[in-house]
């Protein structure tokens, strides 16, 4: 009898979850793929027309869905590598100063205080600085010396553009991941570093064969974390075609898909873009979901 | 002899550790500085050369534009509104339904749990970027497009937050719930006066969080809001940012009450957002 209840109860707490998942992660996931097989308008009433592979076809072999491809590796490389080395470098000196933690602790306040600024406000006041007149081309001219100041095109020219994009979320990004890594590396017993000390073994010794392998599980995490995020990156890209930098450089495939469906109204398009995203990222995600399941990282 | 430059040793590391520390604070500080500077100088001033980090007249007429913006529709005030409404509702109806489903999906055997965990742990593998076209098309079905049910319901739940609550349900111990119900309390009772309080610290990281990333949130409203009243501010500072005759101190006075709430928030729960918790915090 009290079997019975409880099964009954179980169901009862797990439906409002069950619901929103069928309905709002299921359900749209399969009329992506449904939909990217068929020729729709998204404004038209008329029914969708079932074209095979077709968009398929279509974005792959088109310059522009290539172009997105490219436009989001540049990003997203450009973007992991420095974010993943500069926390841990960062994190490993701040967890250094063991004896201070008052210290440590407005350290890494400052550092993840660009995460609580929005996307789209820290992509406007980089707006800013980038601009012709502003900050990043006056102090580059003043360290470069120049007689004449030189206008660096930070919004303009193609490849500026992408490293300003990148600029941006390395500084938004780059203080979560030293909480991320600090969180790590404190759980290290400084014992290990001490004997190692009395080994005489040195500082980089000291990282590769402590540090390195006791934080697999965080480092695994973070560069797992860390790439997904930077290829489903959008808002600053957003912001900044949005305000007249050129699309191609930063034209990344979230940004694609959106100017698919909402700009071209192609739903078939934009779906087999999304089709595509999906499962280039389900490669990263299912490496994501064994960490999970291996519950090696320590949760809260 | 040698002891002394041992010491001077480890005291040249401490310093050389705190001067990067320190150089990599101010490199990661001038972009809001630059913010907060922005937003009171006079609107001629913001691009001047050399620019002043102590603004020579203090312009505070900014703000009142940014507020009214430039049609004088004081726009502004509903969209923060509706950002602080969005961003409030996520936050609840996700930590309550997370927590509900891990407590049913950790307390209850009943047949179909280990299938219903894995179902919803694998909506991790869907990116919101590649369902939201659909959607888009789900929320026009349901005639809930350019509402507030539209911006709300379609974000309100994360597999991740599921996750999160179940983990940290499976640590409450059997004999309370057990105790409990021998004394008589409903399910309901148990769930919200024991299962609930037990799991604060957890609820508490995984609330800021949700809050955080609704009120970040872009892609979503700009795809399913279309009138003014209805759009959150991350639009607001998109249109105010697309109008010809914005200047450039209004527009950093708008983005400093934009981040104003998370400030406020990242004060009062510092330890929420840079504690160990954070750790689970980071997700896809």
């Amino acid at each position: 009898m009290a079997f019975q209840r409880r099964q009954y109860w179980g169901w009862i707490f797990v439906l409002p979850a069950v619901l929103f998942f069928a309905l709002f992660s299921y359900f749209p996931i399969i009329n992506s793929f449904i939909a990217s097989f068929h020729a729709k308008d998204i404004l038209s009433l008329k029914a969708p027309k079932f074209i095979g592979f077709q968009n398929y076809i279509y974005i792959f072999t088109s310059k522009d869905f290539l172009n997105s491809i490219k436009a989001t590796l540049y990003f997203a490389v450009g973007c992991f590598i420095p974010l993943v080395s500069v926390s841990l470098f960062m994190a490993t000196i701040v967890v250094s100063l063991r004896r201070f933690p008052k210290v440590q602790n407005v350290f890494k306040m400052i550092y993840y205080s660009p995460a609580i600024v929005s996307g789209v406000v820290s992509a406007t006041i980089w707006l800013l600085i980038f601009d012709p007149r502003g900050l990043a081309n006056q102090w580059l001219n003043f360290l470069a010396n120049n007689p004449t100041p030189v206008d660096f095109k930070w919004l303009a020219l193609p490849a500026m553009a992408r490293l300003s994009t990148i600029i941006i979320y390395f500084w938004k990004y780059v203080g979560y991941f030293v909480i991320i890594y600090f969180a790590g590396l404190v759980s290290i017993p400084t014992s290990l570093y001490e004997v190692a000390e009395i080994d005489g073994a040195s500082a980089w010794k000291k990282f590769w064969r402590i540090t390195v392998p006791l934080l697999k599980p965080t480092i695994e995490f973070v560069l797992i974390v860390a790439f997904i995020q930077c290829i489903r990156t959008f808002s600053i890209q957003y912001v900044f075609v949005q305000s007249g930098s050129p699309r191609e450089p930063i034209n990344v495939v979230s940004l694609n898909i959106y100017t698919t469906a909402m700009q071209y109204h192609s739903l078939g398009r934009s779906t087999a873009m999304s089709v595509s995203l999906f499962c280039f990222i389900l490669i990263f995600t299912i490496v994501q979901l064994r960490i999970y399941r291996s519950e090696r990282v320590s949760y809260v | 002899m040698l002891v002394l430059i041992g010491r001077l040793k480890k005291n040249l590391r401490l310093i050389v550790s705190i001067i990067v520390l320190i150089l990599f604070a101010v490199a990661i500080l001038v972009p809001i500085v630059f913010m907060l500077i922005s937003s009171v100088k006079h609107p001629l001033d913001v691009f001047e050369f050399p620019f002043r980090w102590i603004p020579r007249r203090l312009h505070f007429y900014n703000y009142l534009q940014a507020i009214a913006g430039n049609d004088q529709k004081y726009y502004f005030i509903r969209n923060t509104f509706n950002s602080l409404f969005m961003a409030g509702s996520v936050m609840c109806l996700n930590v309550l339904m997370a927590s509900a489903a891990g407590y049913g999906l950790t307390k209850f055997r009943f047949k179909g749990r280990q299938v219903v965990f894995v179902l919803i742990l694998a909506t991790m593998m869907i990116p919101f970027e590649t369902i939201m076209i659909p959607l888009l098309m789900l929320t026009i079905r349901l005639r809930i497009q350019d509402s507030y049910m539209g911006l709300i319901f379609p974000i309100m739940l994360t597999a991740f937050a599921v996750f999160l609550m179940r983990q940290s349900i499976l640590t409450v111990p059997d004999d309370y719930i057990d105790s409990a119900r021998i004394d008589g309390a409903g399910e309901l009772r148990i769930f919200f006066s024991i299962i609930f309080p037990s799991v604060r610290p957890t609820a508490v990281t995984l609330a800021i969080l949700v809050f955080r990333e609704a009120w970040d949130n872009l892609i979503w409203p700009l795809i399913v809001v279309q009138s003014e009243k209805y759009k959150t501010l991350p639009l607001y500072i998109i249109r105010f940012l697309d109008e010809k005759y914005t200047n450039e101190a209004a527009l950093m006075a708008v983005a400093v009450l934009a981040t104003i709430p998370m400030f406020v928030l990242f004060l009062a729960f510092s330890r929420y957002f840079i504690g160990e918790g954070i750790l689970t915090g980071a997700k896809g």
